[in-house]
């Protein structure tokens, strides 16, 4: 469906994308990760063709991008970017007349996406007025008016209440389950776990690492980790090192890769002598992968 | 064609939608050059008959204080608002050209600028004005009036207003002063030869003076034509204008 090849660009001497790669296929929810600066905004502008590469080319269906993609196009800011002043159903057919959508087939649509968004009883509610949640319905919506066949969502859950997040998520979800080829970023990594079907994470201008959540976990040499808290960190180390077990440290807390399955006892009893105040078991997450690659971690202190 | 037609009367409508669904903007740009006109009116009536005073003063109320502010302020604050909200991205990643944009804009304040010459004309009417020349005529010159003021709005607020605070500096800095110097509340006849001769490259000189004469004094397109030329030549740049600052904001937006 769509496809980044190579893809390089750099604002004067800053290169900013570095050979980016990646490619999404229809019915995949990709989540493009990474921290601020990594690349991720301007990937999104020259997949929208807002921005054009020094090299490398973005395919959209064997087809270089150009002006006529954007029919093929819906993308979703991270901003509230409606008409606020106007209505929901204001808005869509503001777009949809915008991307000249004929009378019948507009009114059709608009129906349909205001259906699919459980918008009826706002549909003529002026946007200002509607809270956070059903605002962020609505700038998706506006992004689909034109049946893109590419959805690009930019922190569509960003500020927004538990309850809200899930039920966009729910959305976003069943756009999946339609067949549009979706590209998700956000800084929530529960987000992108529960909705992507590939993660790529970008760092530094290209993907360093990608592919199912389950996939990713492999890049981490464990098979679950163990996270301590201790006096004596410096034995501990060297203990685990003994043992063969790496270390690092996430958020600040000391966190060991188990290359199997134990139990606490079986930890408890690895380390008897050595003081230790409190001691966790966790499976290897998505957050791990994530901080491993972004190098945001300390290697014994 | 059909697609341009579309857009514009897409974005027309929009803009109309929103001026009147807040309001405020409308009752001011209603109540400022009416109580401008009564206050002038009465003035130069000199506690005489109205009906000469209304005459000469209801056209340089229509442009200098109804079509000013209406037309070129308001471009100014859609224009930084479409940036501040971020719907200028959503028309980036349309398919809306630039020319349809503009146009768009200018249709919606013309139906504006019409809503307000009706105001204007018809206080005057009640105190006695009349609109003496071709009707058509007028129309024309409001039009071309609006042409000008939008473009020149357009600009401003891409290039010189990045925020809405900053959207009445440029209006007072460069605006009133076109204003003043263009016979809006005065004769320029009272302006010394050297301000005289700059007011000449005045947009709203022109606008006044062939908007005054074709009103007041009835005359035809032969004895306007000067201030024609102008503002047709004026109108060109103004579109210009306009689209190249759509493109500024555009290139702006694309920078992030």
């Amino acid at each position: 469906m769509i496809d980044l090849k190579n893809i390089k660009k750099s604002f004067g001497e800053k290169e900013v994308l570095n050979g980016l790669s990646f490619s999404i296929v229809a019915g995949e929810i990709y989540g493009l990760l990474g921290p601020n600066g990594a690349g991720k905004t301007t990937a999104i502008n020259i997949l929208c063709n807002l921005l054009d590469a020094d090299s490398g080319d973005v395919m959209l269906n064997n087809q270089k991008i150009s002006e006529s993609t954007k029919y093929a196009m819906g993308i979703v800011p991270q901003e509230i970017s409606v008409y606020k002043d106007l209505t929901c159903i204001e808005n869509l057919q503001f777009f949809a007349e915008l991307f000249g959508i004929p009378a019948d087939a507009r009114g059709k649509r608009i129906d349909e996406l205001i259906r699919i968004f459980s918008l009826e009883e706002y549909a003529h509610t002026e946007v200002k007025k509607l809270s956070g949640g059903w605002q962020r319905r609505i700038n998706i919506a506006v992004a689909l008016v034109h049946s893109p066949s590419v959805l690009i969502l930019d922190e569509p859950t960003a500020g927004l209440d538990v309850e809200a997040r899930h039920e966009l998520w729910r959305l976003i979800k069943s756009l999946q389950s339609q067949g549009i080829a979706i590209m998700l970023t956000t800084h929530q990594l529960d987000e992108a776990e529960r909705l992507c079907s590939r993660i790529g994470i970008i760092y530094q201008g290209r993907i360093t690492a990608e592919g199912a959540l389950d996939e990713l976990r492999t890049n981490i040499p464990a098979k679950q980790l163990a996270v301590i808290e201790t006096g004596d960190e410096t034995t501990l180390c060297q203990k685990a090192a003994a043992f063969g077990w790496e270390h690092r440290y996430y958020a600040g807390r000391l966190t060991f890769f188990l290359p199997r399955e134990s139990t606490l006892k079986e930890i408890i009893n690895k380390f008897d002598g050595i003081p230790i105040r409190s001691m966790s078991l966790q499976p290897v997450g998505l957050e791990h992968v994530y901080l491993d690659i972004t190098r945001d971690r300390q290697i014994t202190p | 064609m059909k697609k341009h037609f579309n857009e514009i009367k897409t974005i027309a409508h929009r803009v109309l939608l929103e001026q009147f669904r807040l309001r405020r903007s409308i009752i001011f740009w209603i109540v400022f050059p009416t109580l401008m006109l009564l206050i002038f009116g009465l003035i130069y009536a000199g506690g005489g008959r109205t009906s000469s005073s209304f005459d000469t003063t209801a056209p340089g109320i229509l442009i200098g204080a109804a079509l000013f502010f209406s037309c070129m302020g308001g471009p100014v604050s859609l224009v930084v608002a479409e940036r501040e909200r971020r719907t200028l991205r959503r028309l980036l990643l349309s398919p809306l050209s630039p020319s349809s944009y503009f146009l768009g804009i200018f249709l919606a304040y013309l139906v504006i600028a019409i809503g307000q010459a009706i105001i204007v004309y018809g206080i005057a009417f009640l105190f006695g004005g009349r609109f003496h020349g071709s009707l058509l005529l007028g129309i024309l010159v409001v039009s071309l009036s609006v042409f000008s003021f939008v473009g020149m709005g357009f600009f401003f607020g891409a290039k010189l207003s990045k925020r809405t605070e900053d959207v009445n500096g440029p209006i007072a800095a460069f605006g009133v002063p076109l204003l003043v110097l263009g016979g809006t509340f005065f004769s320029t006849a009272i302006l010394p030869p050297f301000l005289l001769k700059i007011t000449y490259l005045n947009p709203i000189f022109h606008m006044n003076q062939a908007l005054a004469r074709v009103s007041a004094l009835g005359e035809g397109v032969i004895e306007i034509r000067t201030h024609l030329i102008f503002l047709f030549a004026f109108t060109l740049v103004s579109l210009l204008l306009g689209i190249h600052s759509y493109r500024l904001m555009l290139a702006m937006e694309k920078k992030g």
